[in-house]
């Protein structure tokens, strides 16, 4: 049975299930690690998620406008970062417990307006699958890589551009360095408050892109507390990264890889009780984290707030 | 520093109780009425448009012949809002009309109810009405609301004797929104009078769930006509789908609420018309003479507020005709009865206070699932006992975290309702620590067997549901239509209900074809919608055509399943309108059963210690077939034959298998 699992079909089935199971990782992880390296940890992505699904799913509900969809989804997220912004760049606050709050927030106003809007699960056509010229004939990886929808490349697209962004630009520089050294930063005329604002923001608006890439993307429904724990698996993975964009899509690839290995073994009847199966993604990942974390240090001054010495 | 962070927490917290606080009406100026110096002022606020051919149209037409009556719009003023299906809107403007001064507000609607019910006592100078329903608040001391409702079993039940005389194929369709209320009552009347001509008459009756999805209603008829119906008769604003599709195939149609004869002059043969004239009438010459509710009436055959209109253009034979007014001739004068809803009523206890139910459950209960199944029990038993008046439900739903559902159960004990629901086998444990602190409390949980009598707990009732049964009949059709001989099954966790359903379903898989492989994934999760989609895609990527799942995370997988043009089969709420073209069938929970015993039992005094099982045998448990899906007739019959199979025993289920 186990030489079942080495098929082409399985191969490939595995795969490509993975690679849709890490988009809405990627989106919301690759956002969380801009706000850690500008040293803002927001806990509040599952809620920022949740509502930017709601809205992208009532927009092209409503008017079937895909584009809609995600610009409502952007509108949103970008509303809850400037919120969280607002909370712990100028108030101060502990940002653990405020992103809490933003996440519960975002749980209860997405099934408030849910209820009060749409009332029961609908559907509708979100996302299509978009064949890449020649590079989706290419046998295996073809079928893996280039038949998904156009939100799952976005994702993939985004971490060499985050990865850019933040090495190679000045605003990337400035970013890390508010989140290792804020006092230099600003000694150096760097503003530390619209740096973090902006990475914030940034990351409100992937958050909510996440959200969407669910609602209109791969599964084209609502429903109340869809995103059940994404969220905070993603901040997980931003640490399990080393806050590197590369190092994020190690981790969310190898997340939900091992979740649709363990699809695949129950499915081809191989004998691992099913809670075994389903404990594998977490248990691989612990380990992972284990093994690689001990060795990369995150940003020095993540959690903690910046005011000037008076 | 300190106190920055904890204004920042409550800020956020008044930000979180500000959402939910939602819609609250703000405004609260109880407007003086104006002296009836003018014309009469009427508003009518409705659920659908006012040429909806149907409940709405009804009571519009009714306003302008009494206007009429009256001499015109200078003696009578008629304004209204349509198509207020959402209530809260219809809310507020119950309250707008009411504020401007109307002398008769009239809320043509029963969900309109507990807003009437806030609204009435702010403006005791105006008269309001509301229907159907026969409640008009008195008890609450509210003296300003009169109720109507429509003894729409009588005309169904002339409806009916008609259809069963005209039918040549012995085959009757009947087309319905929800099992409730107003349409209820017909459906049950027409059933009754096609019975009285010809007891062996089949009459199948489809609700479809929806009072505007006119294509669904579309699609029920075609059903119908499909399964041999050569006459059919419907319900509510969404059967112009089903009128057309009548049209079309030649088959005679039976209308009610309002004359549908224009709609297809060729084929309605009837329509039971509803006369609110005979209410509207009285009740403006009470608004008058300074009374301004508290009086309920109830159109019938008898009173003129209903009417059989005969359409002029349909050829009916005279012997038919003769028949059918002897039949009304027979219920104004009391010689036939139409027993209906009073069979029904019977098995409902009375309680004197309202009954108050409280219900803790661990998803949505809109989830198309686990909760929703007991919430829309609740909400049916509700209407049967007479509406918010006579049953309270109140429900905390979502609440995954079981101590915060152990915590929920003691406050709802704690503020003395009649009957606390914790719905999920996971809350046995706090509620076997709970009850014994409030004897006086009614417990129910499940799905379980387990009373806790054995621990001396005397006030907890246990429910579970033969889920093996509804699976082995999706089993049974599954493996009948699969093509490729691979089915995929999507679980949350291996156990309870979940478990027995899949075993249930797979043992009917393999009665059919021993050689078909039914892929079983637990993904380990009850609120995972994405992990759903993706075991899903697995099945699919192994080749499997058709899927069935349980709990409130398959709406992923079955997102999937439409996907790839794969079938689905449903299990604990009707998830038809998820997926019209691929969901089968459903097995669909139908806790009434469970509930009408409780409240029975409480009404005598027990509380608790005992156990009910739902099962396709009970009615507790039913197939229901999506309308929308052309499922073939032998399959049809194969899986009638199963359920007939498993309720009288011949069939049994090995579970080891």
């Amino acid at each position: 049975m186990i030489t079942e699992l080495v098929s082409s079909t399985v191969l490939i089935g595995i795969l490509a299930s993975g690679i849709r199971l890490a988009t809405p990782y990627l989106y919301a992880a690759i956002g969380e690690t801009f706000g850690q390296r500008s040293g803002v940890l927001n806990l509040g992505v599952e809620g920022q998620m949740l509502l930017g699904a709601f809205a992208a799913f009532y927009l092209v509900f409503m008017t079937g406008n895909l584009v809609l969809g995600l610009l409502a989804a952007l509108a949103v997220g970008a509303l809850m970062g400037l919120a969280m912004a607002f909370v712990t760049v100028n108030l101060k606050a502990e940002q653990g417990i405020s992103g809490i709050g933003f996440y519960l927030f975002g749980l209860g106003m997405s099934d408030l307006l849910f209820q009060r809007m749409l009332g029961t699960v609908e559907t509708v056509s979100g996302f299509s699958k978009v064949n890449i010229p020649f590079l989706s004939d290419i046998p295996v990886i073809g079928e893996i890589l280039f038949r998904q929808n156009l939100l799952v490349y976005g994702a993939f697209a985004l971490v060499p551009i985050a990865w850019f962004v933040l090495n190679k630009t000045t605003l990337g520089l400035k970013i890390r360095a508010v989140g290792e050294n804020p006092e230099a930063a600003d000694s150096l005329g760097v503003s530390v408050a619209k740096v973090r604002y902006f990475t914030i923001i940034l990351g409100g608006m992937l958050s909510g892109i996440a959200g969407a890439s669910l609602s209109i993307g791969l599964l084209n429904v609502f429903q109340q507390n869809m995103t059940s724990g994404l969220g905070f698996i993603a901040v997980a993975l931003v640490y399990f990264g080393g806050w590197r964009p590369w190092g994020v899509l190690g981790g969310a690839l190898l997340f939900s890889m091992v979740n649709s290995l363990q699809l695949w073994i129950q499915v081809l009847g191989i004998p691992i009780p099913s809670d075994i199966a389903v404990m594998m993604p977490y248990v691989l990942t612990i380990l992972a984290l284990v093994v690689t974390v001990s060795r990369v240090r995150g940003p020095s001054a993540l959690t903690k707030p910046f005011g000037r010495e008076e | 520093m300190k106190s920055y962070k904890w204004m920042t927490f409550l800020l956020l917290i008044a930000l979180m109780l500000g959402a939910c606080a939602g819609a609250a009406p703000t405004e609260d100026t109880t407007g003086a009425p104006d002296e009836p110096a003018g014309p009469f002022r009427v508003a009518v606020v409705m659920p659908s448009a006012i040429n909806d051919l149907a409940f709405s149209q009804s009571m519009y037409d009714a306003l302008l012949t009494v206007q009429e009556r009256m001499g015109g719009e200078e003696k009578m003023e008629i304004v209204f809002s349509e198509s207020m299906f959402v209530v809260d809107d219809a809310a507020a403007a119950i309250r707008d009309y009411a504020s401007q001064g109307f002398d008769l507000v009239i809320a043509h609607g029963s969900q309109y109810g507990s807003s009437l019910q806030e609204i009435a006592p702010d403006f005791p100078e105006t008269a309001f009405a509301w229907g159907t329903t026969l409640d008009t608040f008195e008890d609450q001391g509210i003296t300003n609301v009169f109720a109507y409702e429509a003894a729409s079993d009588q005309g169904g039940f002339v409806n009916g004797v008609l259809a069963a005389t005209l039918s040549e194929s012995g085959v009757i369709g009947v087309v319905g929104p929800i099992e409730t209320g107003d349409a209820k009552l017909y459906v049950d009347g027409f059933v009754a009078g096609a019975q009285s001509v010809n007891p062996d008459i089949d009459v199948n009756v489809n609700w479809i769930g929806s009072f505007s999805d006119v294509a669904l209603s579309a699609e029920a008829a075609n059903t119908h006509i499909s399964a041999g119906a050569d006459v059919l008769t419907g319900t509510a604003q969404m059967v112009v789908g089903a009128v057309g599709v009548a049209e079309e195939a030649g088959a005679l149609w039976f209308g009610t609420q309002a004359d549908q004869s224009s709609l297809a002059p060729d084929i309605v043969v009837a329509n039971q018309v509803y006369r609110w004239e005979v209410v509207l009438e009285d009740v403006i010459e009470l608004v008058q003479s300074g009374t301004y509710g508290a009086k309920s009436y109830r159109i019938n055959l008898a009173n003129g507020g209903e009417e059989i209109v005969f359409n002029p253009g349909f050829d009916l034979p005279e012997d038919v005709k003769t028949l059918a007014e002897d039949t009304i001739a027979g219920i104004i004068d009391g010689s036939i009865v139409v027993g209906g809803s009073a069979a029904e009523a019977q098995t409902l206890p009375s309680f004197e206070e309202t009954f108050r139910v409280a219900v803790v459950m661990p998803s949505a209960i809109n989830d198309l699932a686990f909760s929703q199944s007991m919430y829309d029990a609740l909400v049916t038993i509700q209407e049967r006992m007479g509406g918010e008046e006579k049953m309270e439900i109140v429900f905390s739903e979502s609440m995954f975290v079981v101590d915060d559902a152990a915590a929920a159960i003691r406050d709802y004990a704690a503020s003395g309702y009649d009957l606390v629901i914790a719905h999920g086998s996971q809350y046995g444990s706090s509620l076997q620590e709970i009850a014994p602190d409030f004897p006086e409390t009614s417990f129910a949980w499940g799905t379980t067997v387990d009373t806790f009598t054995d621990q001396g707990i005397t006030n907890v009732f246990a429910y579970e549901a033969a889920s093996d049964e509804g699976g082995y009949v999706n089993g049974v059709m599954a493996a009948t239509l699969s093509e490729s001989g691979v089915i995929g099954v999507v679980g949350p966790i291996e156990t309870g209900d979940a478990k027995l359903y899949v075993d249930g379903f797979v043992a009917g898989v393999s009665s059919v074809d021993p050689r078909i492989d039914v892929n079983v994934n637990w993904i380990g999760s009850f609120s995972d919608v994405a992990l759903a989609a993706e075991a899903a895609n697995t099945h699919l990527s192994a080749g499997a055509d058709v899927l069935t799942g349980t709990a409130q995370m398959v709406v992923g997988a079955i997102g999937a399943a439409e996907e790839n043009g794969a079938l689905w089969f449903g299990t604990q709420s009707d998830q038809s309108s998820l997926a019209p073209d691929i969901v089968v069938a459903n097995q669909v929970y139908r806790w009434e059963v469970v509930l009408e015993e409780i409240l029975t039992l409480i009404s005598e005094g027990k509380y608790g210690g005992q156990a009910f099982v739902i099962d396709l045998a009970n009615g507790g448990e039913e197939v229901a077939f999506n309308p929308g899906f052309d499922l073939p007739a032998d399959v049809q019959a194969l899986a009638e034959e199963t359920i007939q199979g498993i309720i009288d025993g011949s069939i049994t289920i090995d579970l080891g298998g």
